[in-house]
């Protein structure tokens, strides 16, 4: 514990300052010091302090418009939340703009300061006073990037529940929920698209089985819980809900044409399917008559082989029988 | 559950210290502080006090852009103010008032580390008027800070500056004047005061009689005693108690005087914070290691060796798990720190190429951010690793060199010895060996031996005996003059119960051969004995054991005891507060070491279940064994 013995120390300086009057020492120099001013402050401590003014302003702004910014809690509010988008894009770009400009500055009044000439202890200190400069002005910009990153995380993680993915993770409930908050925050408006909304929404809940979803629904119901519905949210929402809506409605019309349709093709079928069977026995005639056929056909080559076989023989028995004969003339006729 | 301990020492002084460099308000909490530039100047002691609390980017970050020396030529700097934290000796306030008359600074804010006397304020009141820098000079601070904090639960009173007025050379020289004697108390009360201040409690104090533990108990009673009574200016108001701590939980002070034990600040070491203490001359948190250059130098001289200085402190977490471990098991422990390292190393890269597959794969957003947030953390943890890695490098180095000594000096075998000598078990290797072993460990090694042995042994050694050992050890270029004082030391004391103090000790040799196949280690202790050293209490713990548990233990039974916020002065003996002790502080007068404090580190894991929850060690100097064999030798040739 530090012990603070500035009082003790001017209580001292007063009682010495007697004692040198009453001894009637030095009473000039009492007069002279009395008669110096204040120093004037040197130029370069000015202008560092209007650096760090300037950052501790930027600063100041950040912070007082933090809450805004940030807005975790915009959607429960029945109004719309306090900062627009837009509000929210100039106060990046200016704190970007203000923050190159200081960095700039500081830059700049760096190389003017280090060029001049000055003893070793200046300068090292001076270096050391711009290295905190910086350092101040990084923390700023940190401020800064947290409160922009935490923004740009949100927008993603809207346009990622409000994206819809084609397999339909989502749960029954989860769309009634969100459907809840839509119609508070725009209840005088979505009336009748409500309505609308609520029966295309069953129908779709039942065409829709739920997958596996705990975790997943563990998980949207948290990123709900943090995503707040702005206009800009609403109204791609409401778009989503007239595409739906279209949707469903054309897809109705669709099922009932086919439904005709396949009626149709069943009449045809049927009709078919009569013929068909009358043709089998036609065919199944033609087919024995087939087999039979084939079979004759058969044997009958069997008998023109077997006939073939015979004419062959029988021409050869014919053609002995007439060598025999003519033979037989010969000799009768040699011998006579 | 443990109630919340108390700010430790260190952290109370850090407190103190940023305090005063954020120009004597609290220091604020709120994000991006604005920074006021300011210049430290400090003399020797300031920068002891210092430098083992606040590194240079700490000192950075709370705006002092520059540190000097108090006595060293400095150049005006304008308007920038200036914050001194120097000790109210008459040259310092001397070269103020010379700074104030030359006008260095915008505005003066002065820190005394102790309290400033009347006529030195009033020096400075008068230089300040004649070089009317009066407005100037914004504040004037009594800081109580007149200590080196070294560990959390570590203290010592001296390092550079007027270190030897309270050695233990000074306080037991045959021709001593009753001045310097006074002084010295002078000195080391003042500093005993300023821990009290700074810790907010008032600790009831015991200490042996009859020497000059003895007296500083006395003065410090005194002491506090006045500054209690002093209701105005007291020190010890309620308001500077935190939440936590009750009035009736007092701290118990236990002042020991050097000559209880001699043996231990001779002793050779084996935990690894007191093995860099003794051969690698740690002082204050900071080691200096020789490295080999890498190739020789084309002529074919001799490598150049550099010496590279590492810090070990607090923020070194591998530091503060093994810093009171055998050195074997370091060894291991740094070889696993490294696979660690090097597994989550091919970590951080495996992520990297993977993230470059799957970073076209649009339809998978979710594993995408799930490979963001891997990314980030990823990014995040890299300078962590790149710290880990300097830290595991630093590490390795300092035991490399370690392990250069001990292999050199061979001094596993003397700690096997002494060990075995405390403990009264019977040597492998007789003494004759050790000392005719040129080899063996240099002179200062030899020395301690015999001195230890000498110290250590039951019956007293005849004549003839103690002459053939010191042929011996004047054949091994001894310088023999501890020697003389230690026979005086010994005759004085009649410490016959001594050696038995060291009792319960021992080692145990484990073969190297399983560890080696184990862990492949890269330190190749082979030839390296791995000592495993029983656990025991030396003489100073046992006599804190003793006192924290109002035990009755022969030699405690006489000690005094004070208690500064009694009404009366009594001679007792006997403690009137039987509370159970929470805290305790233990302070050598003389020079301490890292042995004792490593085993009083140790007795209070040992009771984790007991009462006493920290013990803070403290010494007049820290002195290591080389050191104080110098002493012991200037004190012996003196005996002539």
């Amino acid at each position: 514990m530090a012990v603070d013995r500035t009082n003790l120390f001017l209580a001292t300086i007063k009682t010495v300052k007697t004692r040198n009057k009453i001894l009637n020492i030095g009473s000039e120099e009492a007069k002279s010091t009395a008669s110096i001013h204040p120093r004037p402050k040197g130029e370069f401590v000015v202008r560092a302090k209007d650096v760090i003014q300037n950052i501790s302003k930027l600063r100041d702004f950040l912070l007082k418009h933090r809450k805004d910014y940030i807005d975790a809690t915009g959607f429960l509010t029945s109004e719309v939340s306090k900062m627009t988008d837009n509000e929210r894009d100039q106060i990046d770009n200016d704190a970007q703009t203000f923050m190159r400009t200081c960095s700039e500055a500081i830059r700049i009044f760096k190389t003017e300061v280090l060029k001049q000439p000055m003893p070793q202890q200046v300068r090292s200190h001076r270096e050391a006073v711009f290295e905190l400069m910086e350092a101040y002005l990084k923390a700023v910009c940190k401020l800064y990037s947290e409160q922009r990153a935490i923004r740009v995380k949100r927008v993603v993680d809207r346009k990622r529940i409000s994206r819809l993915e084609p397999e339909g993770r989502r749960t029954g409930t989860d769309m009634t929920e969100l459907r809840q908050r839509h119609k508070r925050a725009r209840a005088e408006l979505n009336s009748e698209e409500g309505d609308h909304k609520s029966e295309t929404d069953d129908s779709k809940v039942m065409k829709n089985t739920p997958a596996s979803d705990d975790p997943l629904q563990m998980e949207y119901w948290d990123e709900d819980e943090d995503d707040e519905l702005s206009p800009e949210e609403i109204q791609m929402f409401e778009q989503e809900n007239e595409r739906l809506y279209n949707e469903m409605n054309s897809l109705v019309d669709e099922v009932r044409q086919i439904e005709g349709k396949v009626v149709e093709i069943s009449r045809l079928q049927e009709i078919f399917a009569d013929k068909v069977l009358q043709q089998e026995v036609e065919i199944d005639r033609i087919a024995d008559t087939v087999v039979q056929s084939t079979e004759n056909i058969k044997e009958g080559n069997e008998e023109v082989r077997e006939a073939m076989k015979k004419d062959a023989g029988f021409r050869v028995w014919i053609l002995f029988f007439l060598v025999m004969c003519s033979f037989s003339l010969l000799f009768l006729e040699w011998y006579s | 559950m443990r109630t919340i301990m108390a700010a430790s020492l260190r952290e109370k002084q850090t407190a103190a210290l940023k305090r005063m460099l954020n120009l004597n308000q609290e220091p604020s909490r709120s994000s991006a502080v604005e920074p006021v530039w300011k210049v430290l100047v400090y003399d020797r002691f300031g920068q002891d006090i210092i430098s083992p609390i606040l590194s240079v980017p700490e000192l950075r970050d709370m705006g002092v852009t520059l540190h000097l020396l108090l006595h060293s030529d400095r150049d005006p700097i304008p308007d920038v103010p200036a914050v001194y934290f120097v000790m109210p000796s008459e040259e310092n306030v001397q070269r103020i008032c010379q700074d104030l008359r030359n006008q260095l600074y915008e505005s003066y804010y002065l820190n005394f580390i102790s309290a400033v006397s009347r006529q030195r304020l009033e020096d400075l009141a008068s230089a300040a008027l004649q070089a009317g820098t009066v407005p100037q000079i914004s504040k004037v601070f009594d800081q109580y800070l007149n200590f080196i904090t070294l560990e959390d639960d570590m203290f010592t009173l001296r390092h550079s500056q007027n270190r030897e007025a309270i050695s233990y050379y000074a306080i037991n020289r045959g021709d001593v004047q009753d001045s310097e004697m006074e002084a010295s108390m002078d000195a080391i009360v003042d500093s005993l005061f300023s821990v009290f201040v700074t810790l907010g409690t008032v600790p009831i104090i015991r200490s042996p009689r009859g020497n000059a533990a003895e007296m500083v108990a006395e003065k410090l009673d005194k002491k506090l005693r006045e500054n209690i009574r002093d209701s105005r200016n007291s020190l010890f108001t309620s308001d500077s108690l935190q939440a936590g701590q009750f009035s009736f939980q007092r701290p118990l002070l236990v002042i020991l005087d050097r000559n209880l034990d001699l043996a231990t600040p001779l002793h050779h070491t084996w935990t690894y914070q007191a093995l860099a203490h003794d051969v690698l001359d740690l002082q204050l948190n900071r080691v200096s290691v020789e490295e080999p250059a890498g190739e020789k130098s084309p002529q074919g001289a001799r490598p150049k060796r550099k010496a590279k200085s590492y810090d070990l402190n607090f923020t070194d977490k591998f530091w503060q798990s093994h810093k009171g471990s055998p050195f074997p098991e370091v060894a291991e422990a740094v070889q696993r720190e490294l696979e660690e390292y090097r597994s989550q190393e091919d970590e951080v890269k495996r992520l990297k190429s993977v993230m470059g597959l799957e970073g076209e794969d649009e339809g998978a957003i979710s594993m995408l951010s799930d490979n963001t947030a891997k990314l980030t953390s990823a990014v995040s943890s890299l300078p962590e690793l790149l710290e880990k890695k300097r830290l595991i490098d630093m590490h390795t180095n300092i035991a490399s060199a370690l392990l250069d000594h001990i292999k050199v000096r061979k001094l596993d075998v003397y700690f096997e010895m002494e060990e075995k000598m405390m403990s009264k078990q019977s040597l492998d290797k007789s003494l004759m060996d050790m000392f005719s072993d040129p080899e063996a460990g240099s002179p200062e090694d030899k020395m301690r031996l015999f001195i230890i042995y000498f110290i250590c042994s039951a019956q007293t050694m005849s004549d003839a005996e103690i002459d053939q050992y010191a042929v011996a050890l004047q054949a091994a270029n001894c310088d023999l003059a501890p020697l003389h004082y230690i026979k005086r030391w010994k005759a004085f004391t009649k410490m016959t119960a001594a050696p038995s103090q060291y009792g319960g000790g021992g080692t145990k040799t484990i073969s190297m051969f399983s560890r080696l196949m184990n862990t492949g280690s890269e330190f190749v202790m082979e030839g390296v004995k791995n000592l495993v050293v029983k656990k025991h209490n030396l003489p100073v713990t046992r006599v804190a054991d003793a006192l924290i548990d109002n035990k009755s233990y022969q030699d405690t039974e006489d000690y005094r005891y004070f208690d500064p916020k009694m009404l009366r002065v009594t001679d007792s003996s006997i403690p009137r507060n039987r509370n159970p002790v929470q805290e305790a502080i233990v302070f050598i007068v003389g020079s301490g070491n890292y042995i004792e404090y490593q085993n009083l580190v140790d007795y209070v894991k040992g009771k984790s279940g007991g009462s006493i929850k920290r013990i803070t060690y403290g010494c007049s100097e820290l002195s290591n064994a080389m050191l104080f064999l110098k002493q012991l030798a200037k004190l012996g040739s003196e005996l002539h």
